[in-house]
């Protein structure tokens, strides 16, 4: 923290990650502002705070179009607020977050909230973060984007696509813990394996499957947290966008260091005091299984290439040294794109207060969760007890 | 019999210099980087100089990576599928995404040496060929 007023999380809330498209009883039909307003509630609940409480919000979407915060926020009740939309890919939520984190460091306000939803379109995400020539190239695809980028990782560190099959098998067994997760039931290395390619080398479950869903989290400063059990303080909270020689840049691509991801976590790191070596729990991007792995590594976790020897010794297992995605990640969970970034940040938060029921981390004492989103951005959130 | 009307999908991606058809680009005379395809704006985006040259890259070209997209995407892409996408390498250090045409996609590999060819991309509303770079196996 540079200068500022120390933030804590106040209270937090989420709806189960889902297709909620009417189908069966399990998966009733909602709008993005339903599963938005029951996530804020949630979180009013979990933080013990009345909704006059709140003096700003911050809303990350993606597909919701214009003003969708305000329409999910008039489910609860218009106060006179400012009420920010927040559109930065699949890290809107982490870009909301830390909207609402300086606003409180910097003493504008001292309850905010950042909240994150979406209902998602069906099929291939319909990105159009390249230029529109591109797209007409069939370039637009994300999937392809990362086969592209795992390639060149199997080229360059022995890499095999069972590595990247593990990382699935570890998080969907993972999943099968978590409640709001939308896949909770676990798969084999074979049914990974034998599913169907969708951008070679990466197969259907090597992909995190799209999901519906809605996010809260509720900032504070210290002497307005209500909820007892000890603060959880925002050690940092950083976003880098967009560096030059990008897979979006037009045409060409340079892949310069350090990358994205590599100074994102070099401000995060720098920012929290802490290192690699102090986090007890991680939530790293894992939109395709392969990510996970190249993440480890860029975050500082291990060196390049090292992380699927170490995820095949049980080092990232929920019982093993450095638990990652103990929620089941975006494999398990599922993907509603502006809600993502915050589900990250809340089960780190739910894992240092204790809170995580079966897949809780002994002792948990500080975790990083980390969003990517096209652009690119990469958000990095630090949180401890 | 008359050929069918042919448009780019974009104007000044290449042009034939006389030697065959050249993907063009800009090179910064301050910084020396080089871009794909030519800044329009005038503006190196490494350094902001507005000092840019115009520059043609070479024919041939090492694949980088390289994918087999299964699945057609939802909008704008409407040739066929699946395909093959990737990252091609040119000597003077630059990455060009591209498709790949003329050959097996599964057959696209990383270090493959490949040559750049202008094809139809897909058949416009107006029914005019619209035209396109790919790289295929070079001879």
């Amino acid at each position: 923290m540079k200068n500022g007023r120390e933030v804590v999380i106040a209270g937090v809330g989420m709806t189960r990650f889902n297709s909620y498209d009417g189908k069966n009883a399990e998966r009733p039909n909602k709008e993005y502002t339903d599963l938005g307003s029951e996530a804020i509630l949630h979180a009013l609940d979990d933080a013990d705070m009345e909704w006059g409480e709140i003096e700003a919000a911050f809303c990350g979407s993606v597909y919701c179009g214009t003003a969708s915060g305000h329409q999910t926020i008039e489910k609860i009740g218009m106060t006179g607020i400012p009420i920010v939309n927040v559109e930065n890919a699949c890290s809107s939520g982490s870009s909301a977050f830390r909207l609402a984190y300086q606003m409180i460091q910097a003493g504008l306000y001292d309850v905010v909230l950042a909240a994150g939803f979406e209902v998602m379109p069906r099929g291939f995400i319909k990105s159009t973060s390249w230029p529109e020539w591109q797209r007409y190239m069939g370039f637009n695809v994300q999937p392809a984007s990362y086969a592209m980028q795992t390639v060149r990782y199997m080229q360059e560190t022995g890499a095999t696509e069972e590595d990247f099959a593990r990382v699935t098998v570890k998080n969907r067994k993972n999943g099968a813990l978590n409640p709001n997760a939308r896949m909770q039931k676990p798969v084999t290395l074979q049914e990974v394996m034998e599913s169907r390619m969708i951008a070679k080398p990466m197969r259907l479950l090597h992909a995190c499957p799209l999901a519906d869903g809605g996010t809260a989290v509720i900032l504070s400063t210290r002497d307005r947290l209500k909820k007892d059990g000890g603060p959880v303080t925002v050690a940092a909270s950083v976003l880098t966008s967009g560096t030059y020689g990008h897979i979006y840049g037009g045409g060409s691509v340079k892949f310069k260091k350090p990358d994205t991801i590599e100074i994102s976590a070099q401000k995060a790191w720098a920012e929290s005091g802490l290192g690699p070596e102090d986090m007890d729990v991680v939530q790293a991007y894992d939109t395709m299984s392969s990510g996970e792995l190249w993440d480890l590594e860029k975050l500082g976790f291990c060196g390049k290439g090292e992380a699927p020897a170490l995820l095949r010794d049980g080092h990232f297992d929920l019982d093993g040294k450095l638990p990652v995605n103990t929620d089941g990640g975006l494999m398990a969970r599922g993907h509603p794109l502006g809600a993502t970034a915050l589900a990250q940040i809340i089960e780190i938060y739910l894992q240092l207060r204790g809170e995580a029921g079966p897949r809780q981390v002994p002792n948990a004492k500080a975790g990083l969760a980390h969003a990517m989103g096209a652009g690119p951005n990469s958000g990095i959130v630090i949180l401890k007890r | 019999m008359t050929s069918k009307e042919q448009v780019p999908l974009k104007e000044n991606l290449w042009r034939d210099t006389g030697e065959g058809q050249r993907l063009m680009g800009s090179r910064c005379l301050n910084c020396g980087e080089l871009f794909f395809p030519v800044k329009e704006n005038g503006l190196c985006t490494q350094c902001q100089s507005k000092d840019l040259e115009e520059f043609v890259f070479s024919q041939r070209g090492t694949v980088y990576s390289c994918t087999c997209v299964m699945q057609r995407p939802p909008v704008y892409y409407h040739g066929d599928v699946p395909y093959a996408i990737g990252f091609v390498e040119l000597p003077e250090g630059i990455r060009i995404e591209t498709l790949f045409t003329d050959c097996d996609i599964e057959d696209v590999h990383v270090g493959m040496e490949v040559e750049l060819v202008i094809e139809k991309l897909h058949e416009d509303t107006e029914g005019r060929d619209v035209m396109t770079y790919k790289f295929r196996p070079a001879n």
